[in-house]
């Protein structure tokens, strides 16, 4: 025994272990770190501002605002939760397993919402429902006396948020009803058991964990609105982050606020980490075939089909209906020469930072992989966080480390080569893109590993056990295999950099600006009308790869 | 083994840079004759661009444009630092101007032309900023339910008769910041919060949307005056939605305080970057942007004041009648914006 | 000449708390087929996955040819290491067809078809080469994946559970097939299992492995017979463990400081064994190729024992061999 302990204390003993480290540390374990550290900056920038300490006001703001502040935001997050969890699950649920008209069109339809930003969800319900609005024109037209909505209330906005972001929760649960329900319906119908009971007591567990994941990411988006919540005159924490950091002149105290938002949401992460691995068994479960639908009675499927369109009519078709009505008012004034031009500006600045992400996001997934230290595998994860800080916040981030180094380049460029070259980084397109990066790696990171998950590690050890360095195995054996995860990624990033608004006013140069910019700008100078046209444009661009997603889904 | 010499090139450069850093500051930067300048600026409408583009034409200077939010601006222009490009900075309040100023974002300059076209109350006292149009906080009230007699004073507006009856929106709005600072500067610290409960006591709802929403909501019904800005009143008669159209004349306009100290006025204008590159050119830029010309395209396209004195209003403006503008420093306004802010929370003003 | 020397060879994933592989030392002469046998969790994989190259040891060296290719300063990359490894789940290239999964690692492109056409042969898959993975059935997909690691000529071809995703039929017809084409290459071969079977039908020499510990190495004859300890006697075939009293009830001079074990087919229905019983039959069981009969000895010990034929009477004569019997030292 103690000859034992002895060899094991040699084979852990300091001398050893440096000798592994040495033999193990290799070129991707630095470049993976250097890529996680170049992300991880802002963040970290964020995070030691804490330190620093808060205004002077964080005092008036804990007593005066902190309490509503907490309140309003706790009665978006549970309001949401719910009408998010019923449209969701209930229509996935329905287009899954029951068969009726328009059902394929419904599949994608459903999706659609996702491609409207929420502010712009919140602006034209404000316009449907308000004076003047298209719903008292139209009742007018039908001589009804008009009946009044407020809409610009907290159940508005609820409603508001939910119609925009349900889709997380509707395609994360209809993958699992599609690809691993079958069997257990089987099985559950064998054993005499009815198909409401059957979706409660087996179905709705089953696919817990892809709800609450899709739900998380509805509230990290809810807690990140701003425009909505701020038209509808609901001050919630991140309009708390807004006026300290602009009206009271404390971006210190800004910081705090987020801080605590982010807390809020990194917890929100660790309890879905922690409930994914306390129920473990969603991933043994796999049906092999695809779910049967149920052929219904006619009435019924009438029923099933307007039950299931409410989502899209509410989320989509009456929100565009409105920008439409708009365009067709201001077209004539909005569109332009330049107009287009920052049309064109929007997607080459989206392409440009989708496939840089995506290019960093595989950079840091394979990179990790052929790094051999195991500390630098957990590390890496954390440079995905970004996506949960408020894009305000990320700017702020990004600001301070990058004019350091402009600072420092400036210098350098001028003593050595006797050049001014004025900021290098901060306001340029390289910032921008770099923020861009920071904010949104999660969204390119998540899809494109899962898709090496699903593939799994021994397809690329064979390739390399054949005789194949790792390039070489990448492009030929992973790339393809991931192809699918790789272009999500892609095109979920080309959508949020088209959506984002307040990253891009800080950082963009001036000789760019984009649709949503603009969309913001008329919106701001109170021309809401005017702002329909780069609105609809931006739903638009999202449509096409909400679209192309369902059929990734679907095949 | 290699990576050691990578580490050490990182090493190398950074001992580098410690080295250029002293070289750097001993050198004088170089004055080169340019040909633009860079502005920074949160307005953005059709007619400013068309001013820059005949200030291009006239003077060969080419105008770079940064659109952004005032404090975004003054943010990036703060971390930039002696590095910012920036040669002027254009807000769309005054609050803000001075806010950049005491930053240290502005410089003083001296220009006859500017102190020629812009009275003193409306320039900094410095001459670190300088007004480029004007636009006055009124009451907008129903004309079916509501005579202008009934009206006096924002003090007045407390008083019960206005019980559920005013509507006026969110207390992030600089407008409504600049309004309380100018009672806190006339009426002191107290007499302004009290204010600020009396008018939430008094408000039909809770605030939310913009001006034009305010006044829609006056047509609606669901108040009977509202505290907006002469601006968006205009912008609201010139919708293309003709239900706007009918919205904004469904409403009077009333300037408040006219027996007394004059109706509160907020301004839009412009100041030259601490750091600017161009200084000349900001100087030019600013001059011709204060000048008959420029301040006409103003008056005749935004539904603003032009501070020019030479320069009649349009003819919108004109038919809601002249009025006594509060001549209360603008700097005022700066200096109590943040007390405003807090007043605000305290009240419980949304 | 050995082909591969395995020294002191340890691995850990958590730094040493427990140890995954503990210091386990073996060697392969060119030509041979070990086979490394043992439960889940026995670190057999691990094993594997070191010498192939995919994990970095903790300590202990790794020589192929006399070369070090792993070790605490040294770590030579898989594809640098001409080792042939079949994967338990095969790894096919999903989006390859047969012929590009097969060329995939062949380093000499002139004679890379003829070079296909011949282990496609070897495997029996002639004509297969345009089909892609998912249209082949289980075995195919297993030929495919032998065809591909002995493609490029390896050193050394490392088999992971190859069979145990296929049914019992297919797998018995496979196995000897598979080894005949291993026989018939003349390649140096590690076959890792589970299944005892497996290891006793193939190889020249059979790795014990519990839980990372090497435990006993040697022919397949000599395991069976003469094992080292309960556990791995226990691995190869049913053995009934023989407490003290009821050795005592055969009147077996007994150590009291070993342990005792038989198979469960040499206890004998017979009474001319050199040890011998009256007990009565509790239970029977017909178990296929056997019965399986509960037994009770006169004072109440309770044991099982296996027999070819239907039992007629209740109570019989058992007995067993000297020789049958195996011999431990007590593990406690």
């Amino acid at each position: 025994m103690t000859k034992l302990v002895g060899n094991k204390n040699k084979i852990y003993s300091l001398e050893n272990k440096a000798k592994r480290f040495k033999r193990d540390i290799n070129q991707w374990s630095i470049i993976t770190l250097i890529i996680g550290f170049i992300i991880a900056i802002p963040i970290a920038t964020i995070f030691f501002k804490l330190f620093s300490g808060p205004g002077e006001t964080w005092n008036h703001i804990v007593y005066t605002l902190l309490p509503k502040y907490v309140l309003n935001t706790g009665y978006l997050v549970v309001g949401c939760s719910i009408l998010v969890l019923l449209m969701g699950v209930s229509t996935a649920w329905i287009v899954s397993r029951y068969d009726f008209p328009f059902r394929k069109q419904l599949e994608w339809l459903l999706i659609l919402p996702l491609a409207i930003p929420s502010y712009i969800t919140a602006y034209s319900y404000a316009g449907v429902f308000d004076y003047g609005g298209t719903l008292e024109l139209l009742l007018r037209y039908f001589s009804i006396s008009a009946i009044k909505i407020d809409i610009m209330n907290m159940y508005g906005l609820i409603l508001i948020l939910s119609l925009s972001l349900y889709p997380y929760v509707y395609v994360s649960a209809r993958t699992v009803f599609l690809t691993q329900a079958n069997n257990l319906i089987e099985a559950s119908r064998l054993l005499g058991v009815g198909e409401f009971k059957t979706f409660f007591r087996l179905l709705l567990p089953l696919a817990r964990p892809a709800i609450i994941g899709g739900l998380i990411l509805v509230l990290m988006e809810v807690l990140n609105d701003y425009g909505a919540a701020k038209y509808y005159g609901i001050s919630t924490f991140t309009t708390g982050i807004f006026r300290a950091w602009f009206a009271l002149e404390e971006p210190e105290t800004a910081v705090y606020l987020s801080a605590i938002l982010v807390t809020i949401i990194f917890g929100l992460i660790l309890l879905e980490k922690w409930q994914r691995q306390k129920i473990g068994y969603h991933n043994d479960i796999k049906s092999a075939n695809r779910l049967l639908r149920k052929q219904i009675q006619s009435n019924k499927k009438w029923f099933l089909l307007s039950l299931a369109s409410i989502p899209v009519i509410l989320g989509f078709i009456i929100p565009v209906m409105q920008l439409l009505y708009w365009v067709g008012l201001t077209y004539e004034e909005v569109f332009s020469f330049e107009f287009l031009s920052i049309a064109g500006q929007s997607l080459g600045v989206a392409i440009l930072a989708a496939l840089l992400t995506t290019i960093f996001a595989l950079g840091l997934i394979y990179f990790t992989k052929w790094n051999k230290l195991h500390f630098i595998k957990n590390l890496s994860k954390i440079s995905t966080l970004g996506y949960a800080i408020p894009g305000a916040v990320i700017a702020v981030g990004v600001m301070i480390p990058t004019l350091f180094i402009d600072k420092w380049l400036y210098k350098v460029f001028r003593s050595v080569f006797e050049i001014n070259i004025g900021l290098f980084i901060n306001g340029t397109i390289i910032g921008l893109t770099y923020a861009y990066m920071v904010r949104f790696l999660a969204v390119a990171y998540n899809p494109i590993e899962s898709s090496t998950l699903k593939i799994g590690d021994k397809i690329s050890e064979s390739s390399k056990i054949l005789g194949k360095g790792n390039f070489i195995t990448f492009f030929k054996v992973d790339l393809p295999l991931i192809k699918k995860g790789v272009l999500s990624g892609l095109l979920l990033v080309f959508v949020d950099v088209m959506k984002e608004l307040p990253l891009t006013l800080i950082l963009k140069p001036y000789t760019i600006s984009t649709l949503a910019v603009k969309a913001y700008e008329y919106a701001s100078d109170e021309l809401i009308a005017e702002a329909a046209l780069p609105s609809l444009l931006i739903i638009c661009t999202g449509i096409l790869p909400v679209i192309f997603l369902n059929k990734l889904i679907t095949k | 083994m290699k990576y050691l010499v990578w580490i050490s090139v990182f090493f190398l450069a950074l001992s580098c840079k410690t080295d250029k850093k002293n070289e750097a500051t001993e050198k004088a930067p170089e004055v080169v004759e340019t040909k633009e300048v860079n502005v920074y600026t949160h307005r953005h409408y059709p007619s400013d661009q068309e001013l820059f583009a005949q200030f291009e034409k006239e003077t060969g200077i080419k105008v770079n444009v940064v659109n952004a939010k005032a404090d975004e601006l003054m943010q990036k222009m703060t971390s930039e630092g002696e590095q910012s490009p920036a040669d002027v900075l254009i807000t769309v309040d005054a609050g803000r101007l001075v806010r950049a100023k005491n930053k240290g974002l502005l410089q003083g300059v001296t220009s006859a032309v500017l102190e020629k076209n812009i009275p003193a109350h409306l320039r900094d006292s410095d001459n670190a900023w300088f007004s480029l149009t004007k636009r006055a906080r009124v009451i907008a009230y129903a004309k079916d339910r509501i005579k202008p007699e009934m009206l006096s004073t924002y003090e007045d507006l407390t008083s019960d008769k206005w019980n559920k009856k005013i509507l006026i929106r969110s207390s992030s709005n600089i407008y409504n910041q600049s309004l309380l600072a100018s009672i806190i500067a006339h009426d002191g610290g107290d007499k302004a919060k009290s204010w600020a409960e009396g008018m939430v006591a008094n408000m039909a709802r809770s605030p939310k949307g913009n001006d034009r929403d305010q006044v829609k909501a006056v047509v609606a019904g669901e108040g009977d005056i509202a505290v907006v800005n002469t601006y968006y009143i205009g912008k609201l008669l010139n919708s293309k939605n003709p239900e706007e159209v009918k919205a904004g004349e469904g409403v009077g306009i009333f300037f408040p305080n006219q027996e007394t100290r004059g109706t509160h006025i907020n301004v839009s204008g412009a100041g030259v970057a601490k750091y600017a590159p161009n200084k000349e050119n900001a100087i030019k830029f600013i001059e011709f942007l204060s000048s008959k010309n420029a301040q006409e395209v103003f008056a005749k396209a935004n539904y603003e004041y032009p501070v020019n004195p030479t320069v009649a209003p349009s003819e919108l403006l004109a038919s809601w009648g002249t009025f006594k503008e509060d001549v209360l420093p603008l700097a005022k306004l700066g200096e109590n914006n943040k007390k405003a802010v807090l007043t605000f929370d305290e009240a419980g003003w949304q | 000449m050995n082909l591969l020397e395995v020294t002191t060879l340890s691995k850990s994933f958590d730094h040493g708390k427990t140890m995954a592989l503990d210091q386990v030392s073996f060697s392969i002469k060119k030509g041979k087929v070990i086979t490394i046998v043992g439960e889940s969790g026995s670190a057999k994989t691990t094993l594997i996955r070191l010498i192939s190259g995919l994990e970095t040891p903790d300590y202990g060296e790794i020589y192929l040819k006399e070369t070090l290719i792993s070790s605490v300063t040294t770590m030579i990359p898989p594809e640098k290491r001409n080792i042939g490894l079949v994967f338990q789940d095969y790894a096919l290239f999903p989006h390859m067809s047969v012929a590009d999964n097969i060329g995939y690692g062949i380093k000499n492109k002139k004679d890379k078809n003829i070079r296909i056409q011949e282990v496609l042969n070897l495997v029996g898959l002639e004509g297969y080469d345009k089909r892609y993975p998912h249209q082949l059935s289980g075995g195919q997909q297993q030929r495919v994946a032998l065809a591909r690691a002995i493609a490029p000529k390896p050193e050394l071809l490392i088999l992971d559970e190859p069979f145990s995703n296929l049914d019992t039929m297919l797998r018995e017809q496979l196995r000897n097939e598979i080894f005949e084409i291993i026989k018939a290459t003349g390649i140096t071969a590690i076959f890792v299992t589970h299944d005892t079977e497996d290891a006793l039908a193939v190889s020249d020499k059979i790795l014990v492995l519990k839980q990372g510990k090497l435990i006993q190495k040697d022919k397949a004859k000599t395991l069976y017979k003469k094992p080292e300890t309960a556990y791995v006697a226990s691995l190869f075939g049913t053995i009934i463990e023989l407490t003290p009293s009821i050795l005592k009830e055969f009147d077996y001079p007994l150590n009291e400081k070993k342990q005792y074990a038989l198979r469960a087919q040499d206890i004998k229905i017979e009474k001319n064994t050199d040890y011998t019983l009256d007990a009565c039959i509790v239970k029977s069981h017909f178990m296929g190729e056997y019965y399986q009969l509960e037994m009770e000895s006169p004072k109440g010990n309770h044991f099982l024992i296996h027999v070819n034929k239907k039992a007629k009477k209740q109570k019989m004569s058992i007995g067993f061999n000297e020789k049958d019997l195996m011999i431990f030292e007590n593990e406690n």
